[in-house]
């Protein structure tokens, strides 16, 4: 799900939105607060999404659009972005330490549903209806919206759209907001599953870059079988090798795609 | 006195990989995130070599440039075929790859303990012990990387790399190998920075992985787009500034944690300053 907000957000504005990572970090820490300061669990999910939102349209304010305006190629956003999400990662790092936390009132481990093979957590099935569902409200925002038909021109041709009057800043804002607002409740959900640390987003973000690429950019179904994919080769890897190079070969198979299939399994 | 000698040393390696880095970024106009894999290698050949296999300095110094030069050559054959944001990505997990190798390769890396007691270098008799010899060591190297470069940019093949990095398109029809030019530079650029990392191993004595992470990279980049890109000068005084401001946070005091934070977060935000109000850097010919 991180996946799909990257996706929807690299798809549209054409370059890599690193900071997508510091985002859904900041995101989830506010949760942390929120729910610390006594607010109920369930409670951290819209909080997560509106801040990450929140922070979206920030740097698309700050930083995206003055670099855009002037010109510059991708390549500048791409390290602009990766500044940003060290400046952020840090700034949390020393704001919180860097040890991992747990939002309080997170079912964890807790014993749930036994299908035949395989048992799942709570956390595990609210993971898989939300992903399900909210996948589902993406779909139907793009194809049935007229905000969302714009989305998906501007992704096809920036300038053709610019032309036929469609506001392309206000498209990518609405990008923005609505992709860093996903990752938002990605994190939680995943903060459940393995606490929440400062270092959170940077290793989530690379997956969801991964699974992007492997499932097709600009592709919505592409980011979430290319999440599934990711997460069933790394899994199955540690049958055969030890888990310490789950990173190394997620990259491996991420340099494969690049070289044989760069439009990933389900192109655009 | 020790503590000037040492910063300028750093200044030296630093330097060493930031000229080289933008000969691959600034010249040839590859974005690459997987400088500090090459500089680990190095610095794992001198490691490796001078405390297990007893061999000078120098000659693991050449193993590791060689290994470095060669596997950048191949890991350059697969980049230029990517370009763009792709190409930056790949090279990023590449980086990733290579520190992962370092950490769990405990055999030949013994891993995150790092490899300790590595010998200060002794060529041809002159033995480089303290830190002011090791800095006239450091400066010659950094001297004759320098001049290096700047030759190689000023003759015809620095010439033609400009013109790929302007329009590779308009350079094929000019009838040069474009691939073959980049990947040239590419290897050379991992080949220097190896040399960076056999001075770095035999000057701290330690090596481990944590130094040679994409964090690195983004370093070294940070400071070749401050200092200017496509500029030798530039690249060193991007080095002087980035080593020496942080440096003074020692004086604050703080701990080293927080210390090692706080100076990730201001790279961080040198980086979006410099980006935003002065995209060409201090020195720089050539923005991205």
């Amino acid at each position: 799900m991180v996946a799909l907000g990257f996706n929807l957000i690299y798809g549209t504005t054409k370059f890599f939105h690193m900071a997508h990572g510091a985002v859904i970090t900041v995101a989830v820490f506010g949760a942390y607060l929120a729910v610390e300061a006594g607010a109920p669990w369930l409670f951290s999910f819209p909080t997560a999404a509106i801040l990450a939102g929140a922070l979206g349209w920030g740097l698309e304010t700050a930083i995206y659009r003055p670099l855009r305006k002037r010109g510059a190629s991708s390549l500048v956003l791409l390290v602009a972005s990766l500044a940003t999400l060290i400046l952020l990662q840090n700034l949390l790092a020393l704001a919180f330490g860097s040890q991992t936390r747990v939002i309080p009132g997170t079912p964890l481990g807790q014993r749930g549903y036994d299908l035949p093979g395989v048992a799942l957590t709570p956390n595990q099935v609210t993971i898989i209806l939300t992903t399900a569902f909210l996948t589902a409200l993406l779909v139907a925002f793009l194809q049935g919206t007229r905000l969302g038909k714009a989305v998906r021109a501007v992704s096809d041709d920036r300038e053709v759209a610019e032309v036929v009057g469609i506001n392309v800043d206000r498209v990518l804002m609405v990008v923005f907001v609505v992709g860093s607002a996903y990752a938002g409740v990605a994190a939680v959900l995943v903060g459940g599953e393995t606490g929440i640390q400062p270092t959170m987003g940077m290793s989530l973000l690379l997956k969801a870059v991964i699974a992007s690429i492997i499932g097709g950019i600009g592709n919505i179904y592409g980011s979430v079988a290319g999440g599934l994919l990711l997460g069933v080769t790394e899994n199955l890897g540690i049958w055969k090798v030890p888990a310490e190079w789950k990173d190394s070969i997620a990259f491996a198979i991420l340099i494969l795609f690049l070289l044989f299939r760069p439009q990933g399994i389900f192109s655009k | 006195m020790d503590y000037i000698y040492h910063l300028l040393v750093l200044v030296g390696i630093y330097g060493i990989l930031a000229l080289s880095l933008n000969l691959v970024v600034g010249h040839a106009g590859i974005l690459s995130v997987a400088h500090a894999a090459f500089y680990g290698i190095g610095a794992y050949a001198t490691a490796i070599l001078t405390t297990r296999a007893q061999a000078g300095f120098l000659s693991s110094m050449v193993l590791g440039v060689l290994v470095a030069g060669l596997l950048a050559m191949t890991i350059g054959l697969v980049l230029t075929k990517l370009s763009g944001d792709y190409l930056a990505l790949a090279s990023f997990g590449f980086n990733v790859i290579v520190f992962g190798i370092f950490l769990n390769w405990d055999g030949l890396t013994r891993g995150p303990l790092g490899i300790p007691g590595i010998p200060r270098p002794a060529i041809l008799g002159l033995a480089f012990s303290s830190n002011l010899h090791f800095l006239a060591l450091t400066f010659l190297v950094t001297a004759l990387v320098y001049l290096i470069i700047q030759y190689l940019t000023k003759v015809h093949f620095g010439r033609v790399l400009k013109a790929i990095r302007e329009d590779k398109v308009a350079a094929k029809a000019c009838g040069y190998d474009a691939d073959r030019y980049q990947v040239v530079v590419f290897a050379l650029g991992g080949a220097l920075a190896a040399m960076a990392g056999s001075l770095y191993a035999a000057y701290i004595t330690y090596v481990d992985p944590s130094t040679f992470s994409v964090m690195e990279s983004i370093l070294i980049l940070t400071m070749i787009i401050v200092g200017g890109l496509a500029n030798a000068k530039g690249s060193l005084l991007g080095v002087f500034l980035l080593i020496l401001l942080p440096e003074s946070l020692r004086f604050l005091g703080l701990p080293g944690t927080i210390a090692a934070q706080t100076q990730q977060m201001i790279f961080g935000l040198v980086l979006i300053l410099v980006i935003l109000y002065r995209p060409r850097g201090l020195l720089g010919e050539f923005r991205l």
